[in-house]
């Protein structure tokens, strides 16, 4: 229904009138206008419309039920469509149709509808030697100033013709096409382009409403202007869809005046003269600007952040006026709802990086803190297990033994005397079993982990050292030096365990009248040293047994460094250099960075 | 003793220092100073001039010309990273004429905003002229006066004209169409014109100048704002024998079809002193000297009595080096 060749008659509301015309992909008609002070068009009312085609004679009547005839208007052409179909339509109106009825008209039809018109028409002039095969008849208005001339499309042309048109000298023009914006200019455009309309003497327009614009013509190079335009409204809600362009095709100049959507990323927004708001945008090799005004906008323009991808709707307009020259274009956004957020901005920005860099850093402060506090919670759980097993082998081992030791005891006591043999066979099982209690204590005193958790590391070892040597004469010597710091848990465990392992192999091979047991405090380095005065060992003999392999092994776990010296009679010094982590304060980085490339550089030097 | 730095230690922070300085030192210099030219499009009669005289000026001011175009004149997206390139390669100065006078404001605005001075030759963009930019360009509105009187001689006073390309991408066609258009009508109201839009495209312009001698086959006289429509009208014309008129063309592309009888006259710029020039004045930039917001040059006529003068001649020569070429055979 929107292209067809044929015939048409209709009444519009917009200016009260009753419309005949033909239509061939364009139209042409005529309006004649009610008398508004007898009848107006108005919706909720029903109208009699009658459409009479008879050869070339096209008749139309409009009635109300109230009025009787409120107007008619006939019209013929010399080559007419003769046949085709019947269709019926509402435009934008919401109106409906009912009682329609479409029957063959006879001559008696025609002469009857004439004779209404005819009574009060009078016949208009025609406006054209191109038109002047067409004969129209303009009835009933009774106001002849509400008469209007033909609205000719004869004179109505594309927009995109206007940039043609002569500069030597003025010349009108007539368009017709949909209006895209109203403020702070009046834009129209049709199928060919988009056309200015600077200060027009119009009604109250809207964007979407269908207009004839008849104007002085400037042609623009892209684009053209009205000057001293007349605006009249054809009817209204003819929206004009949005061309998607991208923004190098608008920096062509091709889409002047014309209503685009495209995208950009916005890199700057500010507020402009006249209560605007201005968003800069880049689109690839292209800037440009969009336009809008406040109001509604100003919520927009603060929730929308930089660097977002934006998908906005406006008039492309090149005129230096509006892009002052800085952007190709700018677009005029018609409300704060042509700008649509896409996308916000990219998380990989400078703010987001040093974000994500300071908690990976965290993350990795509290993966060690956890990894520590893991490692801490398991090695108490070994402790506890040791005290478990402590307190398992006194309950039952050492209790077991002193039981053997009472009842062999028992036995010898029942034994006479002059049964040597057994005696002694007595003695010596009584020795083992001494000897073996004896072991089962040390074994007992051993896996209890009080002494450690209890105190400092030197006081633990020489408890367990005094315990060891408790009733005899051995004296047991403990010194420090250095600036004692807190030692993990870990690397203390494994002191302490070499560090009685080397006391009970000095109180159990070597007869030392002097136990030494000394720390020293570094920087990041701690020494054990455990020296005893007794009688020695060559270093060429086996010393398996003497636990010194499961010394070094517990050594090699906390990467500490083992050293054993010993000669016959001089004695035995066992050495322990443990690492310990580095004290980590705000302020130590740089000197650590410094202590780095000072050690690098020296063993590079010494390298050499 | 601890506060003393050995010698290796000082030795690597010398040597990062050295490092970074000759880091920062690469990203300030281009050497040599080296100037890009970029015309409409290359190997064309009418921006090789350009090249050689770009060439000749950058001999004297001891420079290197970096010489780039796109191969279509409405490349545009080729023509904007060209100019985008001259920033990320630091080339110290921008001798450009523009394809589209709106795409093209962006590009320039950036190579202006890191310093780079630049020359616009042929025709103008929408940007002032500043203390990095400067403007030479062809009188045009002289040219469409030219065009103009040459028509009215052809037409004796009155009759109909055809002017076709009339490209709104390029400035100056639109100056010397408006200035040709405003000339006929203030001293020739009797001569009417029939205007086509046009662009850079042969078979565009052709069918255009087809459609143009098809509906007024009694037309004298047709003007073609750019040489594609120019040298598309001399087609149509000779495709179509009832048609007599007579071409004028602006921006020949090399020698001229005097061969053909519809071809009348060229009017051409002289783009051999633009492409001087504009090196000239960035040299003159480099060593402290203001440029000039805008040069004009005049345009020249070349009819079949003048076409083989040595000035016209050497105008539309495509030869571009500065020394002439050494040939040598071997039999």
């Amino acid at each position: 229904m929107d292209s067809y060749t044929g015939y048409y008659a209709g009444l519009r509301s917009l200016d009260n009138s009753l419309v005949v015309g033909h239509a061939e992909h364009g139209w042409m008609e005529r309006t004649v206008n009610l008398d508004s002070t007898r009848a107006k068009i108005q919706p909720l009312q029903w109208y009699h419309l009658k459409l009479l085609a008879y050869g070339c004679e096209i008749v139309a009547e409009a009635s109300s039920g109230a009025q009787g005839s409120l107007a008619s208007s006939a019209l013929s052409e010399k080559d007419c469509v003769v046949s085709g179909r019947v269709g019926l339509r509402s435009y934008a109106a919401g109106g409906v149709w009912k009682n329609v009825t479409v029957r063959p008209a006879t001559r008696e039809d025609l002469t009857a509808m004439l004779a209404r018109t005819v009574t009060t028409e009078k016949t208009a002039a025609l406006a054209s030697p191109a038109t002047n095969q067409e004969r129209y008849r303009v009835g009933t208005p009774a106001d002849q100033r509400a008469r209007q001339p033909f609205s000719r499309t004869t004179n109505a042309q594309s927009i995109d013709s206007l940039r043609l048109f002569p500069l030597s000298k003025p010349a009108k023009a007539t368009v017709r096409g949909s209006v895209i914006l109203t403020s702070p200019t009046l834009f129209v455009q049709d199928s060919s382009g988009g056309v200015s309309v600077p200060h027009p003497s119009a009604p109250p327009l809207k964007i979407g409403d269908e207009v004839e614009v008849s104007g002085e013509v400037h042609p623009g190079d892209f684009s053209s202007s009205l000057a001293h335009a007349t605006v009249q409204v054809l009817w209204a809600h003819s929206p004009v869809p949005a061309a998607s362009v991208t923004a190098s095709q608008a920096a062509s100049g091709a889409f002047d005046a014309n209503f685009v959507e495209l995208e950009g990323t916005l890199r700057s927004k500010s507020y402009g003269p006249d209560n605007t708001l201005l968003f800069d945008l880049d689109s690839g090799p292209q800037t440009f600007r969009a336009i809008t005004n406040r109001g509604r906008g100003d919520a927009l323009f603060n929730n929308v952040k930089l660097n977002s991808l934006l998908r906005l709707r406006g008039i492309c307009v090149v005129n230096a006026a509006y892009t002052r020259n800085l952007t190709p274009f700018v677009l005029l956004l018609r409300s704060a709802d042509d700008l649509k957020v896409l996308a916000g901005p990219p998380w990989w920005n400078t703010g987001n990086l040093i974000a994500t860099l300071v908690g990976v850093i965290a993350l990795a402060f509290v993966g060690i803190f956890l990894y520590g506090r893991i490692e801490n919670w398991r090695l108490r759980a070994v402790m506890e297990e040791r005290e478990r097993l402590a307190h398992e082998m006194h309950d039952t081992l050492a209790q077991s033994f002193a039981g053997i030791g009472f009842q062999l005891e028992a036995v010898r006591n029942g034994i006479p005397a002059e049964l040597p043999v057994a005696h002694h066979q007595l003695d010596l099982a009584s020795d083992l079993v001494k000897h073996s209690h004896e072991e089962a204590r040390r074994s007992i005193a051993m896996l209890r982990p009080e002494p450690l958790l209890a105190g400092n590391l030197l006081t633990a070892l020489e408890s367990c050292a005094r315990q060891m040597v408790e009733g005899g004469a051995v004296k047991i010597v403990a010194t420090c030096s250095g600036e004692p710091r807190p030692v993990p848990l870990r690397i203390a465990d494994t002191l302490y365990r070499i560090g009685q392992e080397a006391i009970a192999n000095a109180v159990s091979h070597a007869d030392p009248n002097k136990i030494t047991i000394s720390f020293e405090y570094e920087e990041n380095l701690v020494h054990l040293l455990l020296a005893d005065d007794g009688k020695g060992f060559a270093e060429s003999e086996n010393l398996r047994g003497f636990g010194l392999r499961g010394m070094r092994k517990r050594a090699s776990s906390i990467s500490a460094a083992v050293k054993i010296e010993s000669a016959i009679g001089q004695g035995t010094r066992v050495q322990i250099a443990a690492p310990l982590p580095p004290r980590m304060t705000l302020f130590s980085w740089s000197n650590l960075l410094r202590k780095y490339l000072m050690e690098s550089t020296h063993a590079q030097g010494f390298g050499q | 003793m601890k506060n003393e730095k050995s010698p290796p230690f000082r030795l690597r922070y010398g040597f990062c220092i050295i490092v970074l300085a000759l880091f920062g030192l690469s990203c300030h210099s281009s050497s040599p100073f080296t100037i890009a030219v970029i015309p409409r499009t290359s190997g064309t009669g009418l921006w090789e001039p350009e090249h050689a005289g770009a060439e000749e000026a950058a001999v004297h001011a001891n420079t290197r010309i970096h010489w780039n175009a796109p191969t279509r004149e409405d490349d545009v997206e080729g023509q904007i990273a060209l100019v985008n390139q001259v920033v990320s390669r630091g080339y110290r100065g921008l001798v450009l004429a523009p394809d589209q006078r709106l795409a093209l404001i962006a590009p320039v605005r950036r190579a202006l905003a890191h310093g780079v001075p630049t020359v616009i030759v042929g025709s103008p963009l929408p940007v002032p002229a500043g203390e990095k930019l400067s403007y030479i360009l062809n009188d045009d509105e002289a040219a469409g006066r030219m065009a103009a009187q040459r028509v009215a001689e052809l037409l004796h006073g009155h009759g109909f004209v055809a002017v076709l390309g009339i490209n709104p991408d390029i400035s100056a066609v639109m100056v010397r169409a408006r200035s040709l258009e405003m000339f006929l009508g203030e001293s020739y109201p009797e001569i009417h014109l029939i205007k086509r839009t046009g662009s850079f495209n042969f078979l565009h312009e052709h069918q255009v100048a087809e459609e143009t001698v098809r509906e007024n086959p009694g037309i004298k006289v047709i003007v073609g704002m750019m040489w594609a429509s120019g040298r598309a009208a001399i087609s149509a014309i000779g495709e179509t024998p009832a048609c007599h008129a007579k071409v004028i063309a602006f921006d020949p592309d090399g020698s001229i079809p005097f061969d053909e009888p519809a071809m009348d006259s060229g009017i051409t710029q002289d783009t051999r002193a633009m492409g001087r020039l504009a090196v000239e004045l960035i040299d003159g930039d480099r060593h402290g000297k203001a440029m000039p917001p805008l040069i004009k040059l005049q345009p020249i006529a070349i009819t079949r009595q003048n076409v083989n003068t040595p000035e016209i001649r050497r105008l539309l020569s495509m030869e571009w080096r500065a020394t002439p070429w050494v040939w040598s055979t071997a039999r």
